[in-house]
């Protein structure tokens, strides 16, 4: 099976004021073309921050990320860009751009890709009839519940054809019943369009739908399995 | 990301914030209007000078006076040179052997007084051979009503155009076949002495606008040249007018040296073309001021551009970090803050341009109604009868609207730069 993801002694140091702070401390994590991983823990785990450097929107002090093999560290500024474009990213609290439509929102993420007009209109249309919101896609996130917002981002991230899905807890900011609905959207996913997904949450319900689970606490991953 | 998308980006969120953003480009309006109409205005001020004096003198005439540069600063109030030197009426036939001269003319000023009817008048009396001067001023010494006589009578006057109706109200001061008393004052040791004579006007010249140069005035009044050296008692002329076979530089030059080594640097003699060079490039100062004046006007609004754009990467970090997450490259972001700044400085500049071109209209319209035209002078000039029309070149409002964007993208390309240099974390973090 191939490797989409491998992470090597990944470690990160950030400065709180003058503090340091270890969030990562040694991490190694291999996902599979396919896989539905889930990784546990609490706040201040380094969970997001494990989440960033993957998405290479952040750089590690020390070790390696790989992402379909190439370390990412090689690339300059244009080609993380570039890189970022085939990761889909789905924020705990959206991140939709609050002027921009549910449709708009999910065009943008394919005029940034350079695509052209009308094909990017029917392309954003048919992503967010697989997140189940056709019937909404002309209103502005404010006009949305936060489910339907959460729909809308997952069709964000979706949109230019992602190598993978990170998800920073994408049900932390839902209530329980939303929350389910957003993960059975994402099991769907997963199961039915083939695609990777890494999520990191603190909410154990997510783990019924993950096919590999890896805890983490204290910036390393203390328990790896599948289900 | 296509060049439209990012532009129509751009646009969607200067529209997200109208106010902010007209108030903005509000700032380059007045800065571009500024320079638009203080320009077209100065600049058609200066044509209409420039036209008038040209209109009032020949190019390829010069212009000899007693006594040298120096001499002439120290010049005494009764007209002759502290050097003693003095220029004679024959002096003319002297020059006319000068090689490139193709006529001259010897002038007689004296101031008089001067009796129209029951008006008394004190006026500058010019004597002067009519034909020649008619010959050298083919233009302007040209009789409106009646004739110049080429063999005038002891008693002829020609008065120029203003002298007529000098209210410009239709009261006729002087009309031709009038009757004029002249009085000169002249001493003879400690006593004053006054003599007079009465001539007869036998022409009114055209109008003529601006006398500059030696030339024939509006307010002239002509007296056949023996007639003046009778009345006056002197051979001595105040000025000899002299004409060249062209206006080449190398001419003026050339004669101008001979005229200075033949009367052995007593002399100065000056070209008209040479002063109006002079006065037009006092103008370019002049306008080259207003322009600068007008400048600092829009160096003010390219501080609002950058204040505003810096409120705005403030308001919009955590907006950059989900672009930035979403795969825009750097440069991409940094288009896009610079397409706001010159979308407004575009809007602003092309307003501006309108509005300031509509205000020296006015401007320049206001002037023409009442005699009254800007930049202070205007009342003379008003009262010669000259209106200023703003003067539109292309290169005022080309040059305005690359002035106006290019400040625009100086003074957004700090606020851009630092937009596209933010952490994707960090911005994605930001409250």
């Amino acid at each position: 099976m191939k490797t989409v993801v491998e992470t090597i002694n990944l470690k990160k140091v950030y400065m709180l004021g003058k503090v340091p702070v270890r969030a990562l401390n040694g991490v190694n994590l291999r996902v599979n073309e396919g896989d539905f991983l889930a990784i546990l823990g609490p706040s201040g785990s380094g969970k997001s921050t494990l989440l960033h450097l993957i998405g290479a929107l952040d750089k590690p002090t020390e070790g390696k990320v790989l992402i379909e093999g190439v370390d990412i560290s090689t690339l300059d500024n244009g080609q993380l860009a570039d890189l970022r474009r085939r990761i889909g990213f789905v924020f705990q609290f959206f991140n939709l751009i609050p002027r921009l439509t549910a449709r708009e929102n999910v065009e943008l993420s394919l005029a940034i890709n350079g695509m052209g007009k009308n094909e990017r209109r029917k392309k954003a249309e048919r992503l967010l009839e697989i997140v189940g919101l056709r019937d909404r896609m002309n209103h502005k996130p404010t006009e949305l519940s936060g489910g339907e917002q959460q729909r809308v981002a997952i069709a964000r991230a979706l949109a230019n054809n992602p190598k993978f899905l990170l998800m920073d807890e994408p049900t932390g900011n839902l209530d329980s019943k939303t929350g389910e609905e957003i993960a059975k959207l994402v099991k769907r996913l997963n199961e039915e369009e083939n695609i990777t997904i890494i999520l990191v949450t603190h909410d154990e319900s997510m783990t019924k739908v993950a096919n590999r689970i890896a805890h983490i606490r204290d910036g390393q991953i203390i328990r790896e399995g599948e289900k | 990301m296509k060049i439209s998308d990012i532009f129509s980006y751009a646009f969607s969120t200067i529209k997200l914030r109208k106010l902010r953003a007209g108030l903005t480009t509000l700032g380059v309006i007045i800065g571009i209007a500024a320079i638009v109409a203080l320009l077209s205005l100065a600049q058609g001020f200066e044509s209409t000078i420039t036209y008038q004096l040209q209109k009032g003198f020949s190019t390829n005439t010069l212009v000899v006076t007693p006594g040298s540069g120096f001499n002439q600063m120290n010049r005494n109030p009764f007209g002759t040179t502290s050097s003693g030197f003095k220029l004679l009426i024959n002096d003319t036939q002297l020059i006319n052997k000068i090689e490139k001269v193709n006529a001259s003319v010897a002038v007689i000023q004296k101031t008089c007084y001067i009796k129209f009817n029951d008006k008394e008048i004190g006026l500058t009396i010019t004597g002067v051979n009519f034909t020649q001067f008619k010959n050298i001023y083919s233009t302007t010494f040209v009789a409106r009503y009646g004739e110049i006589p080429s063999n005038p009578e002891n008693d002829t006057v020609i008065i120029g155009y203003r002298l007529r109706d000098p209210w410009e109200n239709g009261t006729i001061l002087c009309d031709l076949d009038d009757e004029i008393e002249i009085t000169w004052t002249t001493r003879v040791g400690i006593h004053s002495e006054n003599k007079s004579y009465t001539g007869k006007v036998t022409a009114v010249l055209g109008e003529i606008g601006f006398n500059f140069g030696g030339g024939p005035s509006d307010y002239g009044v002509y007296i056949p040249i023996s007639r003046a050296q009778s009345f006056f008692e002197t051979d001595e002329c105040n000025m000899i007018v002299v004409q060249l076979v062209d206006d080449s530089e190398e001419t003026i030059e050339e004669v101008s040296e001979s005229i200075k080594e033949l009367f052995d640097n007593q002399v100065s003699v000056s070209s008209p073309t040479a002063m109006l060079d002079i006065i037009s490039s006092a103008f370019s100062t002049i306008e080259l001021l207003l322009a600068g004046i007008a400048a600092i006007s829009l160096l003010v609004a390219g501080i609002g551009i950058m204040n505003i754009m810096i409120v705005s990467l403030m308001e919009r970090t955590r907006e950059i970090g989900i672009l930035k997450a979403l795969g825009m490259k750097n440069k991409t972001v940094l288009l896009i803050f610079l397409s706001e700044t010159i979308i407004i400085g575009l809007i602003g500049s092309v307003a501006g341009i309108v509005v300031g071109w509509s205000l020296a209209y006015i401007v320049g319209r206001i002037g023409e109604l009442s005699g009254m035209a800007p930049f202070g002078v205007g009342r003379r000039i008003g009262a010669m009868g000259i209106s200023i029309t703003p003067m539109l070149t292309p290169t005022v409002p080309l040059g305005a609207l690359a002035f106006g964007i290019m400040v625009s993208v100086i003074f957004g390309l700090y606020p851009a730069w630092r937009a596209s240099k933010l952490n994707p974390v960090e911005a994605l973090r930001y409250e």
